[in-house]
């Protein structure tokens, strides 16, 4: 008992090879890449000090865009936007993401198709959704809500599916053996089991897309950023923020009010 | 009746689960197959039901030769055989009527299934199965705020729902504790006795083997080395089954006197 146990721990195990290697190429490619883009931070502060149009609208917002119709509109039809689109496509990321699974697939080929289609529309941002259906289908709000339906089954059908690998097993085990049909065991064992989940990613999957809305508006899809855009074509910098704002408030409030029912649903 | 004729089972990495096995078993009969973890119980049983398919051999199910059949004939198949599980395998986050409903999900059309409306007959037959077991004020509670041994029998009810010919348990009661197992083991006989269902049990606690067995299989690396009544079952048997003399962890009441 003379010598504390402190001192007879064993000797911490020096780092890695893998561990130092990656550390030291994380570091060489950020001075590489910041090297490449020019960065320096002098810019920064030397150009918020110029006489700035832009900065000054920021400090001295308009907030008649309250009141004016043609906002409020705006405003409306981002919401009917992500709503109609979080709803649309969280009824169709279900069955996608159902039915991708190795105990949920009817057979290999549905299953390797299904995947297929969820990467491809994973692999596409909200822009370039917005893109993709304002050249297919013209400028305007149905560009917009085909791209926040895309995006909404990207993403609710990914949460699901992770959670969909996580479930017990047993339930499934049950069900084939007491002669369900695929469906009916995955209505039974399966879902119960992810719809607190599902349910937190649909309105996870709302709060996305509420934002992205304002972000697809910028290229012509429809909601509050077509507004936006309009201000900023102008130069009302001051009307331009005084939106912006106002959208920041209506995104806080949704999101706050999200996560409270979101933590009820866990 | 089931009847095994020179069946095996051989998994991927070339485990001999089962090994030319040769039984038959009658309608009605309450078996308990005991043996070893590893020994093939678990495949035996759920051989008989399709889950795990034969390497090669017989094996003949209520007149079907299971080996043979397509997706269509294993849910047949499956519909007249209840299994009971380990683990219980019940679904937590819903009610203990809607886990025995799952017992008929054979029969209720999928549509039915998806809106969770099923037909009276089957509510009634749920509601029935859960009598049989002496819980049927949990209906509407949910499953997971049961106690062990009324989840097993929630499951009970569940394969009785069912209607089987057949019941399957593969180890039953082995998360269950003495008292609570000895009144799942009752129930398991007493449907099968009353209702003339043919019962497969796994057990490895050779006392509750002896105790409800009308006759007990054993097997060792997935070899018959013993069938008889559990009568005849006696510490120079089991040392055959099991390789080695009895020890405290072989009888459930030795173990919990420990």
């Amino acid at each position: 008992m003379t010598d504390a146990a402190v001192d007879r721990l064993p000797p911490r195990p020096a780092p890695g090879r893998f561990t130092v290697l990656s550390g030291l190429g994380a570091l060489v490619l950020t001075v590489l890449t910041a090297r490449a883009v020019d960065f320096d931070p002098t810019g920064l502060v030397t150009d918020l000090t110029r006489p700035n149009s832009v900065v000054e609208g920021l400090l001295d917002p308009d907030w008649s865009q309250i009141w004016s119709r043609r906002s409020r509109r705006a405003f409306i039809e981002t919401l009917q936007l992500a709503v109609l689109g979080t709803a649309g496509g969280s009824i169709v990321a279900l069955p996608l993401a159902l039915y991708a699974t190795d105990y949920g697939a009817p057979n290999r080929v549905v299953q390797v198709v299904l995947r297929l289609i969820n990467s491809v529309i994973r692999s596409l941002p909200d822009l370039l959704w917005a893109l993709l259906f304002v050249s297919a289908v013209g400028i305007g709000a149905l560009s917009g809500l085909l791209a926040l339906f895309f995006f909404s089954i990207a993403v609710v059908s990914k949460l699901t599916a992770d959670t969909l690998d996580g479930i017990d097993r047993g339930p499934i085990e049950a069900g084939v053996a007491a002669g369900a049909s695929n469906t009916s065991m995955l209505r039974t064992a399966v879902l119960p089991q992810i719809l607190p989940s599902y349910v937190s990613f649909v309105l996870y999957g709302f709060e996305i897309n509420l934002r992205a809305s304002a972000v697809i508006g910028l290229v012509g899809a429809g909601g509050i950023g077509e507004r936006i855009q309009f201000f900023q074509g102008r130069g009302e910098w001051d009307k331009l923020w005084g939106l912006v704002l106002l959208f920041f408030l209506v995104v806080f409030l949704v999101e706050r009010i999200s996560i409270v029912l979101r933590r009820r649903l866990v | 009746m089931i009847r095994f004729r020179d069946a095996s089972v051989v998994y991927d990495g070339g485990v001999r689960a089962l090994s030319n096995l040769d039984l038959e078993i009658g309608d009605g009969e309450f078996v308990v197959v005991v043996g070893l973890s590893g020994a093939g119980k678990s495949t035996l049983i759920r051989a008989v039901n399709g889950l795990v398919p034969l390497t090669s051999g017989h094996l003949e199910v209520n007149g079907r030769e299971v080996p043979g059949l397509d997706r269509t004939g294993l849910r047949e198949l499956r519909s007249e055989v209840g299994m009971v599980f380990q683990g219980f395998n019940l679904v937590d986050r819903t009610s203990v009527l809607n886990n025995v409903l799952m017992g008929r999900l054979h029969r209720v059309p999928t549509w039915r299934t998806l809106l969770g409306r099923y037909p009276a007959d089957d509510v009634a037959l749920a509601a029935a199965a859960l009598d049989r077991v002496g819980i049927l004020d949990k209906a509407r509670v949910r499953a997971n705020h049961l106690s062990g041994g009324q989840r097993q029998r929630v499951g009970i009810a569940r394969a009785l729902a069912q209607e089987p010919s057949i019941i399957l348990a593969d180890e039953p009661v082995a998360s269950l504790d003495p008292p609570t197992s000895h009144v799942v083991m009752r129930y398991l006989k007493q449907i099968s006795n009353e209702l003339g269902i043919t019962t497969v049990v796994n057990l490895h606690f050779l006392d509750l083997a002896t105790a409800y067995a009308d006759r007990i299989i054993g097997l060792r690396a997935g070899e018959l080395v013993f069938d008889g009544p559990g009568e005849d079952c006696d510490a120079a048997v089991f040392e055959s089954i099991y390789g080695r003399s009895l020890t405290a962890d072989d009888t459930m009441d030795k173990q919990a006197a420990m």
